[in-house]
C-alpha cells in the first residue's frame, strides 16, 4: 500500500506545470458551455433563425426542459469520456516513452504494479476531476438559463446515471493503458479510442450495442424504452472483464516485456 | 573474490539475431570492470539484462550474489544505473528531478540533493528545467540519479556521454574514489578503450555480441604489439640483409622497414649495427607501440577474421 501511495505522489509531482492537465480542465468547461449556449438558443426560437448553423445544430435540443438537458449531458460524457479519458490515459503512460524516462522508473524500490496501479489511480482521479467539473458548469449553466421543467428527483436521478456513465467510461481506460505500453508510444492508443468511438456508433446502429464495451456505456444513458438499447446483467459483466483484461494486461506487459 | 555483479552464460536474441551470446562475466567488490564494444555491440542489452529491463533468452543475472528476479523492490535501492542517453522529466528542474527519485527511492531529499548537485557541479543548474540543459548537464543529472541513494553497486552505461574533458576527468576521479574509497562495484560501458583503460581494474571486449576478450588493466602495455621502424638508404638491400640473418621483417606502405619479433624488440642496437656494418646508412630507427584504440581494433579484426 505504502509503495502504491508513493507511485501516486510521484505522478503527481510529474503533473507539476502539466499544461495538459489545464487543457482537459479547459475543454471540459468550454465544452458545457457551448451545449449551455445551445440550449439558450433552442429556448430562443427567434434566434435560431439568425444563427445559421449554430441556430440549426441548436434545432437537436428539441426537448426544451430539464429532463431534455440532462439527457444530453448524460450522452456527452459517454463519448467525451471515451476520447477524452482515452486521452488522458495515453498520456499518464505515454508520457514515459515519449520523453524516455520510463528506465528510470523500471529498477527502483517501488514495484512495477504499484506503478501501473498508481497510474490508473491517477487516471481515475484526473478523469473524476473532469467529469465533477463538467457536471458542476453544465448544472450551473442550467440554472442560470432558467430551463423549465427543474425537478429534483430527474436531477438527482441524472446525477446518478451522469456519474455512472463516467465510471464505466473510466473502466474501459485499461484497455487504452496496455496499448500504450504494448506500442510503446501514444499514436496508437489514440488510433484505438477515436476507432473504438466509430465502432461503438456502428455496433450501437446494428442493436449490437449491449454487448460491444465501448457502446455500454452510450447505451446506458439512452432511455430503456428506446428499442436495442437496453443494458442486460451480461453487458456489465462484459464491461468488468473487459476493464479486468486491460489492468492484468498492461501489469503482466510492465512485467514480464522487454523494456 | 564473491562477485557482486555477475552474468552466468547470459543470451539474448531479438527473432534470431543474437545480441548477447552467452555472455559471463563477475565484477567483484570495489572492483571497476570496464566493457568495451563498439555501437551495437551487445553493451545496453548486457546492462538491461543485469538491471532486469529485458528478459534474458538464456541464462541468469545476478546481483550480490542472487538472482535479480528473487530481488524485493527495496534491493534496488542498492543499485546506481544509468541505461543509454539520460533523460529526465522535462518540464521539472534539475532539483525537482532529483526530487522525485528521492522520493521513489525513500530518501531524505534534505539531506540527499544538495551533496549531489555540488558532487555533480549541477549547482548553476538547479533551478533549471531539464528540458533547457545541454547533452554534458544531462548527462550529470543522469549520474546524480545513479548517485544520489549512495548506492553499493553501479552499473553505467557510457557516462562519460557528452561531457567535455574536464567532465570526464572529474567522472573518472569520482568513480575510482567511490570504488577505492566506499567499496562500490562498478560496471561501466565505454566504447572507448583509452577511456576507461585509465580507471577499470578489468576489461571485456565485446563484439556482435559476444565478449571476445578479458584482461587486467595492468597487462595492457603488454598486450599491446610494439615494433621496430627501421630507414635506411638502401631498404631493398637491407630488407635481404635481414632476412639472410633470419629476421622476419616486410616493408611498409610508407616504404620503411616494419620488423615486429620480440628478439628484436628486446635488442634494436643489435639491427642498427647490423645494418651500418654493411655500409649502409641508417636514417631511421624507431621503436612504436601499438596504442589503445588500435588495441581495440586489430582485436576485433582478428576475431572477425
Amino acid at each position: 500500500m505504502r509503495q502504491i501511495v508513493l507511485a501516486i505522489r510521484a505522478e503527481r509531482m510529474k503533473l507539476r506545470r502539466s499544461k495538459i492537465l489545464l487543457v482537459t480542465f479547459g475543454l471540459f468547461v468550454f465544452i458545457p458551455l457551448l451545449i449551455g449556449l445551445m440550449m439558450y438558443v433552442a429556448q430562443h426560437p427567434e434566434m435560431s433563425a439568425k444563427l445559421g448553423l449554430v441556430g440549426a445544430k441548436a434545432q437537436f435540443f428539441s426537448e426544451n426542459s430539464w429532463k431534455g438537458y440532462l439527457e444530453i449531458i448524460n450522452q456527452l460524457i459517454a463519448v467525451l469520456g471515451v476520447i477524452g479519458f482515452g486521452f488522458i490515459t495515453s498520456w499518464v503512460f505515454g508520457r514515459e516513452y515519449i520523453e524516455h524516462t520510463l528506465t528510470d522508473i523500471l529498477a527502483l524500490p517501488v514495484s512495477r504494479s504499484s506503478i501501473v496501479l498508481a497510474k490508473y489511480l491517477v487516471v481515475l482521479f484526473w478523469c473524476l476531476g473532469l467529469a465533477i467539473t463538467l457536471f458542476l458548469v453544465a448544472s450551473i449553466m442550467g440554472l442560470l438559463m432558467h430551463i423549465p421543467g427543474w425537478n429534483l428527483s430527474v436531477f438527482l436521478n441524472f446525477a446518478s446515471n451522469y456519474f455512472l456513465t463516467t465510471i464505466f467510461t473510466i473502466l474501459l481506460s485499461t484497455v487504452v493503458g496496455f496499448i500504450v505500453s504494448f506500442s510503446k508510444s501514444i499514436v496508437a492508443p489514440l488510433g484505438f479510442v477515436l476507432l473504438m468511438v466509430i465502432m461503438a456508433q456502428f455496433t450501437a446502429l446494428l442493436g449490437w450495442g449491449s454487448y460491444f464495451p465501448w457502446s455500454i456505456p452510450g447505451v446506458f444513458t439512452v432511455s430503456n424504452s428506446v428499442e436495442g438499447m437496453q443494458l442486460f446483467p451480461v453487458s456489465y459483466l462484459i464491461l468488468f472483464l473487459t476493464f479486468l483484461l486491460g489492468l492484468f494486461s498492461t501489469y503482466a506487459y510492465w512485467k514480464y516485456a522487454d523494456h | 573474490m564473491k562477485a557482486i555483479i555477475q552474468s552466468q552464460n547470459l543470451s539474448k536474441s531479438y527473432k534470431g539475431f543474437l545480441a548477447v551470446s552467452e555472455n559471463n562475466i563477475s565484477v567483484g567488490k570495489g572492483e571497476i570492470y570496464g566493457f568495451l564494444g563498439l555501437n551495437g555491440a551487445g553493451k545496453t542489452t548486457l546492462i538491461r539484462m543485469l538491471l532486469g529491463l529485458i528478459k534474458p533468452s538464456s541464462g541468469k543475472a545476478f546481483l550480490n550474489g542472487m538472482d535479480i528476479s528473487k530481488h524485493q523492490p527495496l534491493f534496488w535501492n542498492r543499485v546506481g544505473y544509468l541505461v543509454e542517453v539520460p533523460h529526465a522529466y522535462p518540464n521539472l528542474t534539475v532539483k525537482e528531478n532529483l526530487e522525485l527519485i528521492c522520493h521513489l527511492r525513500r530518501i531524505d531529499k534534505n539531506k540527499s540533493i544538495d551533496p549531489i548537485i555540488e558532487l555533480l557541479d549541477l549547482k548553476d543548474y538547479t533551478n533549471r528545467l531539464s528540458k533547457q540543459l545541454s547533452l554534458g548537464n544531462k548527462q550529470r543529472l543522469g549520474l546524480a540519479k545513479a548517485l544520489i541513494h549512495q548506492p553499493e553497486i553501479l552499473i553505467l552505461d557510457e557516462p562519460t556521454n557528452g561531457l567535455d574533458p574536464a567532465g570526464i576527468h572529474d567522472i573518472r576521479e569520482l568513480l575510482i574514489d567511490l570504488s577505492q574509497n566506499k567499496g562500490v562495484s562498478i560496471l561501466v560501458s565505454s566504447h572507448i578503450l583509452g577511456e576507461i583503460s585509465h580507471f577499470a581494474h578489468r576489461i571485456g571486449i565485446i563484439h556482435k555480441g559476444r565478449m571476445i576478450d578479458e584482461f587486467n588493466t595492468n597487462n595492457l602495455n603488454e598486450l599491446c604489439k610494439k615494433q621496430l621502424l627501421v630507414n635506411t638508404d638502401n631498404n631493398e638491400q637491407a630488407i635481404k640483409l635481414l632476412h639472410q640473418k633470419g629476421f622476419s621483417a616486410e616493408i611498409s606502405m610508407e616504404n620503411e622497414i616494419l620488423i615486429h619479433e620480440s628478439k628484436v624488440i628486446l635488442n634494436p642496437e643489435g639491427i642498427a649495427q647490423m645494418i651500418v656494418s654493411e655500409n649502409l646508412k641508417l636514417k631511421k630507427l624507431n621503436m612504436e607501440e601499438e596504442n589503445l584504440e588500435s588495441y581495440f581494433l586489430r582485436i576485433i579484426k582478428e576475431k572477425e577474421v
